[in-house]
C-alpha cells in the first residue's frame, strides 16, 4: 500500500475537534481508521480524545461512535459487537461487514479499564482495542497544603471555585488576588516533601514551582516554572513573606442573655464587635496559656502570680471586657458563659495539643497580627540572645504560627525572630534555597486552577496550577526522579507496566506495538488487527507536545526517535509468535530521544549523568529480552 | 374475547423469570451471577446452550461490565435484558444513570437482597431503593406469577416510543425467587406477539447514518435539558404502564395497574406494602376482618413513576395508614414512607400516617407482626393522633408474640 492510496481513503475522523495542535492521538486515530475500508464502530472511554471530539452538539466522528464511562469501553463495545452478531443472525439488520474499535488513553486502559479489557479478551469478542499511549498524568498538591486566600488561610480541601486567592504577578512581581476557577481531585498519589530554609510543602513529582533564574551580573534575573522532578537542592523558589494591609475582623457573635432558653442569670460582660490590637494580644496569651470550659462557663489562664503576663492580661481584660476576674496563686479565671462561648467559637481550638491559628487572623492588619504574636510570646515564648523561641505541643499551631510570622515579615526557623538582612525582590515576595527533597509517602492530592496568573501560594510557596504542563510523571519520569535530587528519593525505579505483554498473555490472535512515525508498519498492523478472528490489541505511542514539552511540529520525529532508540520497539505477537517488525539499522543512543523533550531537560545536568546511563541500561535490557523473545540472535 | 390460557406449572420465582426471558427471546443478555439471582443467569444460559433461544449471551466478568455491555448492545439497536441483586446492583450504579440518561429500554430483573455490611444474602429492598433516583422505572412483584407477568410488560413499557427508559422489575430474594409456586405461563407464541419487534430510533450499526452516542456535555451544554426530557418521559410512562397493564389483562386475565387494593374501600385503616409482604398482609386482613376489624391493604406495584394522585384517591377515606418499609435510610424514615406521606400532604382531610420498618436482612415477617401494625393503627384511629411515628417490626429484642 502506498501513501497515495491511503490518502484517497475516506477521512473518518474530521477536523474541528479540540485536541491540541500536534497531538499524537489524532494521528494514531486517523492512521488506524485508514487501515480498513470496512465500516467501523468506535467507542472511547472518558479521556482527552473523548472530551475534545464530541462536544455536544458537534462531533468529529464520521463513524458511529459511543462513549459510556471511564472504565468500561471494552465491555460497552463487546455489547455492541454481540448485538451485531445476533441481529445479523436474526436477519434484523442487513448483512454488512462491520468492525469495532476502542480508542483508549493510557488511564482508561492500563489502570481503571484493565478489568473490562481483560474480560473482553477472555470472552473473545471480535474487536480491536487501540491504546494511544501518551504517558501523561496530571500534577497536584497534597491535601494537607494551606492556601492563602482573601479570607485568610484555608486548607486546600476547603478552597472552592470562585474564592479569591493570592497569586504572584509574573510581570510586576507583586501580590495580586485572583479567582480560583477550579478544584481538581487527583486521588492518592506519591508526594514529595520540599524543604527550604523556612518553608516546606508536599507535592507530586510533576508539580511546577516558580524558580529564580540568575542571569548573571548586570542582567535582570528571571523566573521559570520547574516541576518538582526538575528541581534540585540549591534551586531558589519564590516564597511569600508579607500580605496586604488587612482589616479588623467583625465577629458574628450573639450573647447569651437572661431570658434565653433555660437562662436565669448571666454575668455581665462586653463582647467586642471587631478585633483590635488589644484583643489580639489577649487572644495571643489565651492561645499560649488559656483554656475554656464552656460547660463550666469558665475561661482560665495558667499565669502565676506576679508574672508580667498576668499583669498584662488583667489590664487587657478590664479594658476590653470590663468584667470581674477571679485568681489564685497559679491561675486566673473569668466566670462568664459569654466569654467562654465567644473564645470557643473563634477557632483557636481547645486543649494544648489542638491549638491553632484560625484563617481569619491572617486577614488582620499588621499591627493586630503582631500584637497577637506578642501576646503569644509573652505567655509561652522565651528569649535567647537576639531571638525568641516558641515551643508548643500543637504541631498545627506551630505550622500556622510559622505562616503567620512569615506573612508578617518575620523570618522564622524554629519560630525564631530575626531582623531581615537582604530583601531582594520586594515587600511581598522573597526567594529561598531548597534544602531538601524527600519522598513523603502516598497521600490524597488536589489541585486548583487560578485565573490569569495560573499560580497560587501553597504553604507560603508560589506554585503553578494544573492545566498547562501535562506531567512528566510518566512511568518513565517517575523513574527519572532518581536524580541527585533523588539521593533522597531512593529506589524509585518503577518500571512501566508492560501492558502489551500482559495482553499477549491472554493468548488472543493479534497483539502489536506501533508508532505513527512508521505509518506503513502501523497501518499494516491495524489491518491485521481488523482482520483477526477475535480480539486484537494495538499499543501505539502517541507523543503529546503539551506533556512532553517539544514544539508541536515535532510529533512524528519524537515518535521516530522513540523507535530508533529502541525505547518503543515495533513488534507483533501473532497467534503466540513474537516478531520484531522493524529493527533500526543503527540503534541510536537514548539521549537523542530525551534531549528534545522539555520533560527530560534536568537529566542533562552533569550531576544527572548517571540517571541517563541507568535509563539507557534499562532500555538495552528490555530490547535484548525482546530480541530473545523474537528469536533474533 | 377469547382468552388464551397457558400452561400451569410449579416453579420458583427465578425460574418463572427465566421462562419469561425465554419467551421474550431478547437479542442480547449480559449477566453475572450473584445470589439469589444466580438461577436466572444459569437457567437462561442453559436455554441458550440447548438452543431454546438464539439470544447472544455475554458471560461478563462483573456486573459493571454486564450493564456496560447491555448499554453497548442497546445502542446497537438490540433488545437487551439482564438480572442482578444487591451488591451487583450497587456495582452497576454508575451505569444505571448512564443507561437512563441515554434512554435505552434495558429490562432488568432485580432479585431484592440487602446490601452489606454485615454481609447477608437475604431479602430486603435496600438495593432497589438505593437506585430509586437513577431514572429507571421500578416495578415490584408479590409473587412468581407477578414477576413473570411484569417482565413481559416491562419490555413493552420501556420500549414504548413515548417512554424509552430502562425498567427494573423487583421480586423478593429467596422468599419469591426460591419458593416453588403455581405459575400460569402464557403460550410462547402469545408472548412473542405481545412483545412484538423492537424498533430502535437510532443504532450504532446504522453505518450509513453515523450517530455519536454519549457526547461530552460540559458547562454551557444541555445537561439540564436532557434531564428534563428524561423527567418528561417518566411522566409519559404513567399512561403507558396503565395501557400495557390493560392489554396484558386482556391477554392473560390478569390486569395490572399502579397498585392493588385489597379490602381497602370499606376499610378504616390500612397498610401499604411492596412485594411479598403483601401476601402475609392480605392473609392477616382476612383473619382480622373475621374478628370485625375494618382493615385493608394497598400493595404498591409501581414505585417509579410514583402514582401520587391515584394513591391519594385510594387512601383518602382512611383514618390511619401504616407504610411498611423493607429498607431504611439512617437519619430519616423509610423511603416509601417519606413518599406516601408527602403525597398525602395535599389532601385537605388526610389519614394519619405511621412508618414501620420490617424484614431487614431477610428477617422473617409473620402475620403476628402485621397484626401488631394493625393494632397500632386501630389505636391511632381511636385516639386520633400518632404517638410513635416510626417503629420496627420483628426486631429480636422486641419479638412480638401474640
Ligand atoms: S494534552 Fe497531549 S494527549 Fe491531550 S490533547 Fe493535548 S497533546 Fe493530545
Amino acid at each position: 500500500m502506498s501513501i497515495k492510496e491511503l490518502s484517497l481513503r475516506e477521512e473518518r475522523f474530521t477536523s474541528g475537534h479540540r485536541l491540541c495542535a500536534g497531538c499524537g492521538a489524532t494521528i494514531v486515530v486517523r492512521q488506524v481508521l485508514m487501515a480498513t475500508e470496512k465500516p467501523v464502530v468506535v467507542c472511547c472511554p472518558t479521556g482527552c480524545l473523548e472530551v475534545s471530539t464530541t462536544i455536544y452538539p458537534s462531533t468529529a466522528w464520521g463513524v458511529p461512535y459511543i462513549h459510556n464511562a471511564f472504565e468500561n469501553a471494552a465491555a460497552t463495545l463487546s455489547g455492541a459487537e454481540s448485538a451485531y452478531r445476533v441481529l445479523m443472525r436474526r436477519g434484523k439488520i442487513d448483512k454488512k461487514d462491520i468492525r469495532f474499535a476502542v480508542f483508549g488513553g493510557d488511564g482508561g486502559t492500563y489502570d481503571i479499564g484493565l478489568q473490562a479489557l481483560s474480560g473482553v479478551l477472555e470472552r473473545g469478542h471480535r474487536l480491536v482495542y487501540v491504546c494511544y499511549d501518551n504517558q501523561a498524568y496530571m500534577n497536584c498538591l497534597s491535601t494537607s497544603c494551606l492556601i492563602m486566600t482573601e479570607n485568610g488561610l484555608k486548607r486546600i480541601t476547603e478552597v472552592k471555585e470562585g474564592d479569591k486567592i493570592h497569586a504572584f504577578d509574573q510581570k510586576t512581581h507583586q501580590l495580586v488576588l485572583r479567582r480560583c476557577t477550579g478544584v481538581f481531585d487527583n486521588g492518592i498519589r506519591e508526594v514529595y516533601e520540599v524543604e527550604t530554609l523556612h518553608h516546606s510543602i508536599k507535592a507530586t513529582a510533576n508539580h511546577p514551582f516558580l524558580v529564580l533564574k540568575r542571569n548573571g551580573r548586570g542582567r535582570r534575573n528571571t523566573f521559570v516554572w520547574k516541576t518538582l522532578a526538575e528541581i534540585k537542592v540549591g534551586d531558589e523558589v519564590v516564597v511569600l513573606k508579607n500580605l496586604h494591609g488587612g482589616k479588623p475582623f467583625k465577629f458574628n457573635f450573639r450573647k447569651t442573655e437572661k431570658g434565653d432558653y433555660k437562662v436565669n442569670r448571666v454575668n455581665e460582660i462586653n463582647i467586642p464587635e471587631y478585633s483590635s490590637p488589644d484583643l489580639m494580644k489577649y487572644l495571643g496569651i489565651y492561645v499560649g496559656d488559656g483554656w475554656v470550659r464552656t460547660e463550666k462557663k469558665e475561661t482560665g489562664f495558667a499565669l502565676p502570680k506576679n508574672s508580667k503576663a498576668r499583669k498584662t492580661l488583667v489590664n487587657l481584660h478590664s479594658k476590653i471586657f470590663g468584667s470581674k476576674i477571679r485568681s489564685d496563686d497559679a491561675y486566673v479565671y473569668v466566670d462568664s458563659v459569654n466569654l467562654a462561648r465567644f473564645i470557643g467559637c473563634l477557632g483557636f481550638g481547645q486543649g494544648a495539643k489542638n491549638k491553632k491559628i484560625p484563617g481569619w487572623v491572617f486577614t488582620l492588619p499588621k499591627e493586630e497580627k503582631e500584637n497577637f504574636v506578642r501576646g503569644l510570646m509573652l505567655s509561652d515564648g522565651y528569649k535567647i540572645g537576639g531571638s525568641f523561641r516558641y515551643v508548643s505541643a500543637s504541631g498545627e499551631l506551630l505550622r500556622t504560627l510559622r505562616l503567620l510570622l512569615q506573612t508578617t515579615g518575620f523570618r522564622v526557623g524554629k519560630i525564631h525572630w530575626q531582623k531581615k538582612k537582604k530583601g531582594i525582590e520586594n515587600k511581598y515576595f522573597d526567594t529561598e534555597k531548597i534544602k531538601n527533597i524527600r519522598l513523603a509517602g502516598c497521600e490524597p492530592t488536589l489541585d486548583l486552577r487560578v485565573e490569569d496568573e495560573h499560580n497560587f501560594i501553597a504553604d507560603g510557596i508560589v506554585v503553578h496550577n494544573t492545566g498547562i504542563q501535562r506531567s512528566s510523571a510518566t512511568p518513565l519520569g517517575a523513574w527519572t526522579t532518581t536524580s541527585p535530587v533523588g539521593k533522597v528519593i531512593p529506589g524509585k525505579t518503577q518500571n512501566r507496566k508492560d501492558l502489551t505483554a500482559c495482553v499477549a498473555a491472554h493468548n488472543i490472535p493479534y497483539v502489536a506495538q506501533a508508532s505513527p512515525s512508521h505509518w506503513r508498519d502501523l497501518v499494516t498492523k491495524a489491518e491485521k488487527a481488523f482482520n483477526a478472528q477475535g480480539p486484537a490489541f494495538l499499543n501505539i505511542l502517541a507523543p503529546c507536545p503539551r506533556g512532553w514539552r517539544y514544539p508541536t511540529n515535532q510529533t512524528i520525529r519524537m515518535a521516530r526517535l522513540a523507535v530508533e532508540t529502541c525505547f518503543w520497539p515495533l513488534y507483533e505477537v501473532e497467534n503466540g509468535n513474537w516478531r520484531l517488525t522493524h529493527k533500526p539499522r543503527e540503534k541510536k543512543p537514548l539521549v537523542e530521544w530525551l534531549k528534545p523533550q522539555g520533560r527530560f531537560k534536568h537529566l542533562f545536568k552533569p550531576e544527572n549523568q548517571h540517571v541517563i546511563e541507568e535509563f539507557q541500561t534499562k532500555v538495552d535490557e528490555d530490547w535484548n529480552s525482546l530480541l530473545k523473545r523474537c528469536q533474533i540472535e | 374475547m377469547a382468552k388464551i390460557t397457558g400452561k400451569i406449572v410449579a416453579i420458583t420465582g427465578n425460574a418463572a423469570v427465566a421462562q419469561g426471558m425465554r419467551q421474550i427471546n431478547p437479542d442480547v443478555v449480559a449477566a453475572y451471577p450473584i445470589t439469589p439471582q444466580t438461577d436466572i443467569a444459569e437457567e437462561f444460559a442453559t436455554f441458550v446452550a440447548d438452543g431454546l433461544v438464539d439470544t447472544e449471551y455475554i458471560a461478563v466478568e462483573s456486573e459493571h461490565s454486564a450493564m456496560s455491555a447491555c448499554l453497548g448492545a442497546a445502542a446497537a439497536g438490540a433488545r437487551v435484558m439482564t438480572a442482578t441483586s444487591s451488591q451487583g446492583l450497587a456495582l452497576m450504579w454508575e451505569i444505571l444513570y448512564i443507561a437512563s440518561g441515554m434512554r435505552f429500554p434495558i429490562v432488568m430483573t432485580n432479585v431484592n437482597r440487602c446490601l452489606s455490611a454485615p454481609i447477608n444474602i437475604h431479602c430486603d429492598h435496600s438495593d432497589s431503593m438505593g437506585a430509586r433516583d437513577s431514572g429507571w422505572i421500578q416495578i415490584y412483584s408479590e409473587s412468581a406469577q407477578e414477576a413473570y407477568d411484569n417482565i413481559i410488560q416491562a419490555v413493552r413499557i420501556g420500549e414504548d416510543e413515548k417512554v424509552r427508559l430502562p425498567v427494573m422489575v423487583n421480586m423478593d430474594g429467596f422468599i419469591v425467587s426460591h419458593s416453588i409456586e403455581r405459575v400460569e405461563l402464557l403460550e410462547d407464541e402469545s408472548v412473542k406477539n405481545f412483545v412484538g419487534e423492537y424498533k430502535p430510533s437510532f443504532s450504532l450499526l446504522d453505518v450509513e447514518h453515523p450517530v455519536t452516542f454519549g457526547p461530552f456535555d460540559g458547562l454551557g451544554g444541555f445537561y439540564f435539558e436532557h434531564k428534563l426530557a428524561q423527567i418528561e418521559a417518566m411522566e409519559r410512562s404513567r399512561e403507558v404502564i396503565l395501557r400495557i397493564g390493560r392489554e396484558f389483562g386482556a391477554l392473560s386475565g390478569r390486569e395490572y395497574g399502579f397498585f392493588e387494593k385489597y379490602r381497602l374501600d370499606d376499610a378504616e385503616v390500612a397498610v401499604i406494602v411492596l412485594n411479598s409482604a403483601a401476601g402475609t398482609s392480605k392473609h392477616t386482613v382476612d383473619m382480622m376482618r373475621r374478628e370485625g376489624h375494618p382493615v385493608g391493604v394497598l400493595k404498591l406495584r409501581i414505585f417509579r413513576p410514583f402514582p401520587t394522585r391515584e394513591l391519594c384517591e385510594a387512601l383518602r377515606h382512611l383514618r390511619a395508614v401504616a407504610v411498611l418499609d423493607r429498607a431504611t435510610s439512617p437519619g430519616t424514615t423509610g423511603p416509601l414512607f417519606g413518599e406516601v406521606k408527602a403525597a398525602l400532604y395535599d389532601l385537605g382531610k388526610r389519614p394519619l400516617v405511621v412508618n414501620f420498618i420490617y424484614g431487614l436482612g431477610g428477617r422473617e415477617f409473620k402475620p403476628e407482626h402485621i397484626r401488631c401494625a394493625f393494632e397500632a393503627l386501630l389505636e391511632i384511629s381511636k385516639k386520633g393522633k400518632v404517638e410513635k411515628p416510626l417503629d420496627y417490626l420483628g426486631l429480636k429484642e422486641v419479638e412480638v408474640i401474640s
